[in-house]
């Protein structure tokens, strides 16, 4: 499953980020946000907005198309 | 006197630290990337400089201002680094910690925000983490200053020697190829090659072109391209970037398995409980333009407009009898007199009067900076940008770009993807800067009482609106071709310190009254001589003055807009200066008693070719120092030239028809 297939409040574990821009992966690399890192959703802004995450005690945001290619497992 | 670089990712108290250790100021940033320039303070001890680097996560850079910190390790002269750890966020911030221990240079850690983690039922022993890094550690609460002292102090004493014994191992492939490399470099070098060479491995852009200069680019993509192929097929690794960063990991994980005691689970935070209501679904729009509204109003309305009007009352009233009392003891000359009273006071008394309205807005602009709501509003407003072709973190430069757009220009530096910043920088100038405001207060005071409030808050949504029409046209005609990203980063919120944040609002504000000292008084002086002075002399009937004269020449290109006389000619040719000298221009052409004024300008303007002006005003060129800040920027004079074209065009077509428009239907 995906990021987008989390429900408010679900927890997951990062599988693959492969798929993500580049730029994107990156940037979550540089916030300790790789595979195998536990990652929850905390909630999502409305019309289509970006995702609102948390992972190990800080918060980013990501859009939608961005975390959709993000393969997770929930735990 | 040596100086000492300050290292740390973003939103770890950076810059709070850079206050404690040198008393001398510097505003404290929430969201990344406040900080973009680098900047020197005196250290309390007055022994050595401390240099305040932008918040990074990795020396490998991915936007602008990231660039910024590499370039300085590779070209600056430094004598020691002080490295900033967020305690509660260790092993994202070992991350960087390792790059500059590779580094290799004299190294001191500040481990901050302990109180934070302590919270946060996080432990760390600080004994055995110095032990294994091999520097010295100092835990500090950067915010009240605690254990700061102690930290300058370490700052001072020589003890600390390069760090030669920090080393992770990267596997022998990696290693063979380190050791490749490093003797491909000159021996003289005082960079370490070792760094160098992993950085390069790692994909910093900037390290390559330095390497460039000793090492030509084919053998240097040589030796690159065998070690991540060697790399992919032993290790199965997707790239040779994500290869060194889980070695790093792999070193940071056994670090902090040694040195982390949890000793409670986490509930529930503040910036939790605050983000459900802030950030919610259905209010996270709604409250973000409560809050503009609460700005705007207290700006011009509740708070700001009777504050400038007890300044206007002191300037035009006993300061003026003061200053004309003193000028008849001394037995000025008419020539003089005029001068001071007609030129200087109305000049720039005309622009003092704003400073309150200013100040107010300024210090709103600091608060959303300084508690963390920023980075909310640009997720926020994610979805619209992302309609327009741009993301939420160009949102950031623009609310900064009502105050000036100087700063707002150059906050456009945080976002990574090149085309989105260009585009920011370009559109940013469109926001209605604090300087365009008394233009306005000016016109609604004369033309509209009653809608005051109204019509100046359409003039701001006007500029937010052209700027988002722009970006879309651009983006999908200028710019198609590459993708639009969003990714920020959600700090912690903070209470914001009232000293900090009056001292971040007198750092913003300061400049406006600098500009009144300087340009607007030089202004003023020329603008009052050439309105003086006439082709038959001194003390010429304005109409028949060099000013009127000068503003006759362009007055016809702008009749079609409602506003064809010399008097709006001439303000408008001497608001390129800064927007403020418009006023000073104008407090200058029509200084009469009070009283008059506004009938006096009602037989200037109607109240449809004021609003063609104002509106005129709000876009037709960015200022002086916004053209010359955007030139640097964009590192690019073609781009400077278009953003002042465009916006001239924009201003000029849509005046007209406002004011052709207007007249059609009869106003």
């Amino acid at each position: 499953m995906v990021l987008t297939d989390l429900k408010q409040g679900d927890t997951a574990i990062i599988t693959d980020l492969s798929k993500v821009n580049i730029l994107v992966q990156q940037r979550l690399m540089h916030m300790g946000m790789i595979e195998g890192v536990q990652v929850v959703t905390k909630r999502s802004m409305p019309f289509g907005g970006p995702l609102f995450l948390e992972s190990h005690g800080q918060n980013i945001s990501i859009r939608r198309n961005e975390a959709s290619r993000i393969r997770v497992e929930q735990l | 006197m040596s100086e000492i670089a300050l290292f740390g990712n973003p939103n770890t108290g950076k810059t709070s630290l850079f206050n404690h250790l040198t008393g001398s100021y510097e505003y404290v940033g929430n969201w990344t990337g406040v900080t973009v320039e680098k900047k020197v303070g005196l250290l309390r001890d007055k022994k050595n400089h401390l240099i305040d680097l932008p918040g990074i996560y990795s020396l490998k850079p991915l936007s602008s201002d990231e660039d910024v910190a590499t370039l300085f390790l590779l070209n600056e002269k430094f004598s020691k680094i002080l490295n900033i750890i967020d305690a509660s966020q260790l092993e994202r911030n070992l991350h960087l910690t390792i790059q500059l221990l590779e580094f290799a240079k004299p190294m001191i850690i500040g481990l901050n925000m302990i109180d934070v983690s302590n919270q946060r039922g996080i432990k760390i022993n600080e004994t055995k983490l110095s032990e294994l890094l091999g520097v010295s550690i100092f835990p500090i609460v950067a915010r009240s200053g605690k254990g700061c002292k102690e930290l300058l102090n370490s700052l001072d004493s020589n003890t600390s020697k390069n760090i030669e014994s920090f080393k992770i191992d990267y596997g022998s492939i990696l290693e063979n190829k380190i050791e490749e490399l490093s003797k491909l470099l000159p021996s003289n070098l005082n960079i370490s090659k070792r760094w160098l060479a992993i950085q390069y491995f790692e994909g910093n852009e900037q390290v390559k072109k330095y390497l460039q200069s000793f090492i030509p680019e084919n053998c240097l993509q040589e030796i690159y391209l065998d070690t991540e192929k060697q790399l992919i097929t032993t290790e199965a690794l997707s790239s040779l970037t994500k290869f060194i960063h889980n070695k790093r990991h792999q070193h940071i994980k056994k670090i902090t398995s040694q040195i982390l005691v949890k000793t409670k689970t986490t509930k529930p935070t503040f910036t939790d409980r605050l983000d459900n209501i802030v950030t919610n679904k259905v209010l996270g729009i709604p409250i973000f333009l409560t809050l503009l509204y609460i700005t705007f109003m207290l700006t011009f309305d509740w708070l700001g407009f009777p504050l400038a009007d007890i300044l206007d009352g002191f300037i035009s009233g006993p300061l003026t009898n003061w200053i004309m009392a003193l000028l008849g003891l001394i037995g000025a000359s008419a020539f003089l007199e005029s001068l001071v009273i007609d030129g200087i006071i109305a000049g720039v008394g005309g622009v003092l009067v704003f400073v309150p309205q200013i100040f107010i807005l300024f210090f709103a602009i600091s608060l959303l900076e300084d508690s963390g709501y920023m980075a909310r509003v640009a997720m926020v407003m994610d979805k619209l940008m992302e309609k327009v072709g741009l993301n939420g973190k160009a949102f950031i430069p623009m609310i900064i770009g009502f105050g000036c757009n100087v700063p707002g220009v150059m906050a456009a530096r945080t976002i990574e993807q090149p085309k989105e910043r260009l585009l920011t920088t370009l559109l940013t100038p469109f926001m209605s800067c604090s300087a365009r405001l008394p233009v306005y207060a000016l016109f609604v005071g004369a033309f509209f009482v009653k809608y005051q409030a109204f019509v100046v808050l359409s003039l701001y949504v006007l500029g937010i609106v052209i700027a988002l029409i722009l970006a879309r046209i651009f983006s999908s005609v200028l710019l198609k071709n590459e993708t639009s990203v969003f990714i920020i980063e959600l700090p912690p919120y903070r209470v914001p310190q009232i000293r900090t944040l009056f001292r971040s609002t007198w750092d913003k504000g300061k400049g406006f009254i600098r500009k009144a000292g300087t340009i607007i008084f030089a202004g003023s002086v020329l603008i009052w001589l050439l309105s003086y002075s006439g082709p038959s002399g001194f003390d010429v009937p304005m109409n028949e003055s060099f000013l009127a004269m000068i503003g006759g020449i362009i007055a016809p290109l702008f009749t079609p807009l409602g506003f064809g006389t010399w008097q709006a000619g001439a303000g408008l040719l001497t608001g390129f200066l800064a927007k403020e000298v418009i006023i000073s221009t104008m407090s200058i052409i029509y200084f009469v008693p009070e009283a008059n004024l506004q009938a006096f300008m009602a037989t200037q303007f109607t109240p449809l070719s004021a609003f063609s002006f104002m509106v005129f005003v709000l876009l037709y060129v960015p200022c002086l120092a916004t053209v010359v800040v955007i030139q640097k920027e964009l590192n690019s004079k073609k781009w400077m030239a278009f953003s002042v074209f465009i916006s001239f065009f924009i201003a000029y077509v849509l005046s007209f028809l406002i004011y052709q428009g207007g007249k059609l239907i009869g106003f």
